[in-house]
């Protein structure tokens, strides 16, 4: 089957490079073995967050000047105009965020920390100054029994920062029938008993009920709108006192509704979407990549003029170990195991910056891998497989996802 | 320090691969609108501990489950999560099927005795009293109406006037037509000889052919589905002797005897599998290979809503169904978010199931009425009956839309039959 491009990995870098090109015109193919880390996410993407020391960075344009020589980063035309580019990008996928690349703005994690990032999507709880809380006095209302959404902990984070909290809890006789099967009282499912029952204006009325107008800000669970924004927008509105989410515990419903919208923008621009499978063998000759073999397609090759690597990490699969290798899983192209000796790999204060995190797939200065020690013309990486950054250290995941696929992405359509 | 470590899994259907992610549960269509069901990971990886120690653990709920192996397209870690919770229901269930599992189960038996009668069946199964008797004495649900029964049998159809053809083709498959196409709907079938002869490949069908089984593994048969398994490899292996790849127009068929037989049923298919295909990636292919060409009338215009049937997703497939579709020249054609449809073949039709069988749906019924297509295509014939009741939108085999579209005499001229 030919294809313009083929993109392999569905998560973030992939559904953003798929969309760029598909944007172009181009007939692009991605293939996705199983469901990608959004469903991890925090319903925020992070630029450059800290510095080496950890510090949070109020700037992340400035201080992209600064990384090392390896950081992904470097093989960047533009960080700004890609960065503006990305915002755009989901906001045509109808997803809609505050946050600019040149100051970042703090989220607040599930259990109560502030943490410096780059875009949220609208109605995630933000505040744009970590020493300066916007709020006197908040409302953190849970929804009864849901225990994925630890109410203490984010209750002490924000009494830490100066803020009078008041934890509050409101339920629906549906959502207590998700209860029947205790582990299955997710964020996601939530959502669905929400969305199928049509229980957004039900909802407003409970945490109206229990947060009247003396707090400032009233903080949700994010358990709204899987699919799109309609019913997180919708009882934002209802509530009467202002009222922002807060991301739970995984699965993520901020995570799952961006993963969907994006494959929903790609499939709309034409995109052909290989669901569950898994590219086996790259056919290489000379320094050209051919096509690619699947799990489930035996008998046809996926052929095209451009790949995009984008598989991810260790956590996706993108990248794995055994004893004493460090490999990459779909077409065997060539890993920086940094030199390191197998015993140096990983620190043993599981908080230190892990070295084994910067490990990834080796490009040239135009995002291009490697295979035997010779650059593969028409094979590029982006995303979190791509070596030299640790994204839990510096906060910089949801940019390196993102603005590495669109410099593939132009590479490509240059 | 231990210098070697183990890089294979080799547990049982990956089931150790499980990382506790909870992704199966965000995709699991039943977990979300019957909170009882205890959800993909719980059902699967995680209670299957439990059960390998005691099969006091076994869970009636787990009946509950579509086998729509959505799961098992959402696992990042390719843990077969789907076949761990049906291959504990044929371990451990000890509840004898009821008259009506049998009677929907076995397409073949009452498909063969209504046929003769279909007459009479169709319209007296609509009658509201007999639907009431089915859904009182039987527990099928009184919103279903059961696909009519075609009088003539494709068989029969097939025998009187396309078999004598099929021997002046050079080149030849077999057709593994399935219940539905041979009691229910001949037309899909006949549908499929056309476009077959248009391209010159001759259609043959198989020495013996019983249902693929999977209604049987859904309603607690598995014994009998392994008989009929049985029945099917050893005529298939005689066409694939014969240098024929074995053809279906059906997805669930497909999967069952490509996949369940050897994951679920033990059946012995690895010299067979690769030779069964579905018949629009089987011309794919082929209009890839440049061996075949097809030509469409220019006055074919079709507004067409593509739904990934839960197989066919299983199987990694619907891109062969919709490129071909997107050949049609003037083809107006949308993807629809791939969604269950929620009938899961027979079990949509017991009482119990209703109203969580159309919940599930409901997303999916949402979007066609949203896009307003012409029609639905889709390569599950029980996701037909499903959309076509709940929207009343018609939905048509991808084979069926090429056939409708195809400009036979071009077609042969270009395969140069003529």
């Amino acid at each position: 089957m030919k294809f313009d491009i083929i993109i392999i990995g569905g998560g973030l870098s992939g559904l953003t490079a798929g969309i760029a090109l598909a944007e172009a015109g181009k007939d692009v193919a991605l293939v996705s073995a199983g469901q990608s880390s959004l469903h991890f996410g925090s319903g925020s993407l992070d630029l450059l967050g800290c510095d080496e020391k950890g510090n949070d960075i109020y700037n992340p344009l400035d201080a992209i000047k600064e990384v090392n020589s390896k950081h992904p980063y470097n093989k960047l035309e533009n960080v700004s105009s890609l960065a503006g580019m990305a915002k755009q990008l989901l906001e045509r996928a109808g997803i809609a965020t505050t946050g600019n690349a040149t100051s970042n703005h703090w989220r607040i994690t599930p259990i109560g920390g502030l943490m410096p990032t780059w875009l949220s999507m609208e109605g995630m709880a933000t505040v744009e100054d970590p020493n300066q809380m916007p709020w006197r006095k908040v409302a953190l209302v849970n929804i009864v029994n849901y225990l994925d959404f630890p109410t203490k902990f984010l209750a002490a984070g924000l009494r830490d920062k100066g803020v009078e909290v008041d934890i509050k809890a409101v339920t629906l006789p549906e959502l207590q029938e998700l209860r029947k099967s205790p582990t299955e009282m997710r964020a996601t499912n939530i959502a669905k008993v929400i969305g199928n029952n049509d229980l957004t204006a039900k909802l407003a009325d409970q945490v109206n009920s229990v947060a009247g107008e003396d707090y400032d800000m009233v903080l949700l669970p994010a358990v709204l709108g899987m699919t799109n924004d309609k019913n997180s927008k919708h009882l934002l509105e209802l509530i009467k006192t202002p009222a922002q989410f807060v991301a739970t515990l995984p699965p993520s419903v901020p995570g799952v509704r961006m993963q969907t919208m994006l494959r929903r923008r790609f499939t709309a621009l034409g995109g052909t979407f290989f669901t569950g499978d898994q590219v086996t063998e790259g056919l290489f000759e000379d320094n050209i990549l051919k096509g690619v073999k699947t799990a489930k397609l035996d008998g046809t090759t996926l052929e095209s003029d451009n790949f995009i690597l984008a598989t991810g990490s260790f956590m996706s699969r993108g990248l794995r170990a055994d004893y004493n290798h460090v490999y990459e899983t779909a077409l065997g192209v060539d890993v920086d195991d940094l030199g390191l000796d197998r015993k140096t790999w990983a620190k043993i204060d599981v908080t230190d910056a892990q070295p084994y995190m910067e490990m990834g797939v080796k490009t040239d200065e135009n995002l291009r891998c490697m295979r035997n020690g010779t650059t593969i013309s028409n094979l590029y990486a982006a995303g979190s497989i791509l070596s030299g950054h640790n994204s839990i250290k510096r906060l910089d995941a949801g940019g390196v996802d993102m603005l590495t696929a669109l410099q593939a992405a132009n590479n490509i359509i240059k | 320090m231990a210098n070697e470590t183990q890089t294979q899994n080799v547990s049982v259907n990956n089931f150790e691969q499980c990382l506790k992610c909870s992704i199966c549960t965000v995709y699991c269509p039943v977990s979300a609108v019957s909170p009882e069901y205890p959800g993909p990971k719980q059902a699967g990886p995680d209670a299957e501990r439990y059960r390998l120690k005691n099969k006091e653990f076994f869970d009636d709920a787990l009946k509950m489950c579509l086998n729509c192996k959505r799961c098992e397209v959402a696992c990042p870690n390719d843990v077969h999560i789907g076949d761990i919770i049906q291959a504990a229901r044929i371990k451990y269930n000890t509840h004898r099927p009821k008259l009506r599992d049998m009677m929907l189960a076995n397409t073949d038996f009452v498909g063969t005795m209504a046929s003769p009668f279909a007459a009479i069946a169709n319209p007296i199964l609509k009658l509201k009293p007999m639907k009431a008797v089915l859904h009182g004495v039987m527990a099928i649900d009184k919103h279903r109406t059961f696909p009519d029964y075609s009088s003539r049998k494709f068989e029969s159809w097939f025998k009187k006037n396309a078999a004598s053809e099929q021997e002046k083709f050079n080149k030849h498959v077999s057709y593994f037509h399935g219940c539905y196409v041979n009691y229910n709907y001949p037309q899909l079938g006949m549908d499929f000889v056309k476009v077959m002869n248009a391209v010159g490949y001759g259609v043959h069908l198989l020495e013996k052919e019983k249902c693929c089984g999977v209604a049987l593994i859904a309603n607690g048969m598995p014994k009998q589905a392994k008989r009929q398994g049985e029945v099917n490899m050893t005529s298939m292996r005689k066409a694939i002797a014969k240098g024929h790849q074995v053809l279906t127009t059906s997805s669930t068929c497909t999967f069952t005897m490509r996949d369940e037989y050897d994951h679920l049923l033990g059946i012995d298919n690895h010299d067979v599998r690769d030779s069964i295909s579905l018949a629009t990636r089987f011309l794919f292919q082929l209009i890839e290979k440049g061996e075949i060409k097809l030509a469409f009338r220019e006055d074919y215009h079709k507004r067409v809503a593509y739904h990934s049937a839960c197989h066919m997703e299983r199987m990694g497939w619907a891109p062969y169904s919709t490129r071909l579709l997107r050949m049609i020249p003037d083809i107006d054609f949308v993807m629809l978010e791939s969604q269950c449809c929620g009938i899961s073949g027979t079990y949509g039709f017991k009482k119990e199931n209703y109203e969580r069988s159309q919940a599930i749906g409901k997303g999916l019924f949402d979007q066609i009425k949203e896009v307003t297509p012409d029609c639905v295509a889709t390569d599950c014939e029980t996701c037909k009956w499903q959309i076509e009741m709940s929207t009343g939108t018609p939905v048509m085999n991808p084979i069926s839309i090429i056939a409708e579209a195809l400009d036979v005499e071009t077609t042969r001229k270009l395969n140069k039959l003529d």
